[in-house]
């Protein structure tokens, strides 16, 4: 079967390609999405880690189901607050979003 | 392809994809829950819930923002990234003789699930609904401010 470092890599190379997508990328939308991978690649993680522990446990699984939760409450507020910043600034490029800076 | 892609829309739908192959890693580490609640919640609510967003604030989004980086950041974004990729994975790979193999017998059945959640973790759960309600709530008195 597959080795437990296979899974590991492919979250490794997701969360890389989720802080890649944070530290470049311009809008606000993107970001969003960097950010939902970035969760991913833990959860990933979280159910590799379960299900190779001797014997296996589904403890993990319910974290991972938390997390799924609470990502998407983090969508939901995240997708309110580049609505809010569009209709206020007409704009949703975090570069241009700089009201708060003195 | 969920980053890169010229228009916001394509984005989404490789994002979608993508989460469908996450739930296609689920089933393979034998938990079909997760694979099911990360297609109805990720697929299901996320992706449609980005899709409205984007078409909210369309039009400068298609136009203006072409959202491609300059030269310098871009290479500064990704040697940071591939980096912290990279490492992580060697980390692994190094490690991958004393990892635990794989337990022969899975043997988790979804029934398992609830009992735990319900016994072992109470407490989260409770936190949880309060969690949801209250985001919901912000979610909404944010989106309906007004100018």
């Amino acid at each position: 079967m597959v080795a437990l470092t296979s899974y590991l890599i492919v979250s490794a190379a997701l969360l890389g390609i989720g802080i890649y997508g944070l530290s470049v990328k311009k809008n606000a939308m993107r970001i969003l999405f960097a950010i939902e991978i970035i969760v991913n690649a833990a959860n990933l993680n979280f159910a590799a880690f379960t299900r190779y522990m001797n014997p296996p446990q589904v403890s993990g699984q319910v974290i991972v189901f938390y997390s799924i939760a609470a990502a998407a409450m983090e969508a939901a507020v995240g997708l309110a607050l580049i609505l809010v910043a569009f209709r206020l600034n007409s704009t949703i490029d975090v570069r241009k979003l700089n009201k708060l800076k003195g | 392809m969920a980053l890169q892609a010229k228009e916001l829309i394509y984005g989404a739908v490789a994002l979608a994809v993508s989460f469908i192959g996450i739930a296609g890693f689920f089933v393979f580490l034998d938990a079909p829950y997760l694979a099911m609640l990360q297609i109805a919640i990720y697929v299901g609510a996320i992706v449609v819930l980005i899709l409205f967003t984007i078409m909210l604030v369309r039009r400068e989004v298609s136009e203006e923002l072409a959202d491609r980086p300059e030269h310098a950041e871009g290479a500064a974004g990704l040697w940071l990234a591939g980096l912290l990729a990279v490492s992580i994975a060697g980390v692994a790979a190094l490690a991958g003789p004393n990892l635990p193999t794989e337990p022969q017998s899975a043997n988790l059945p979804v029934s398992d699930l609830g009992p735990v959640l319900a016994t072992q973790y109470p407490i989260p759960l409770v936190i949880l609904a309060l969690l949801m309600s209250a985001a919901l709530l912000g979610a909404l008195v944010l989106a309906k401010v007004e100018k």
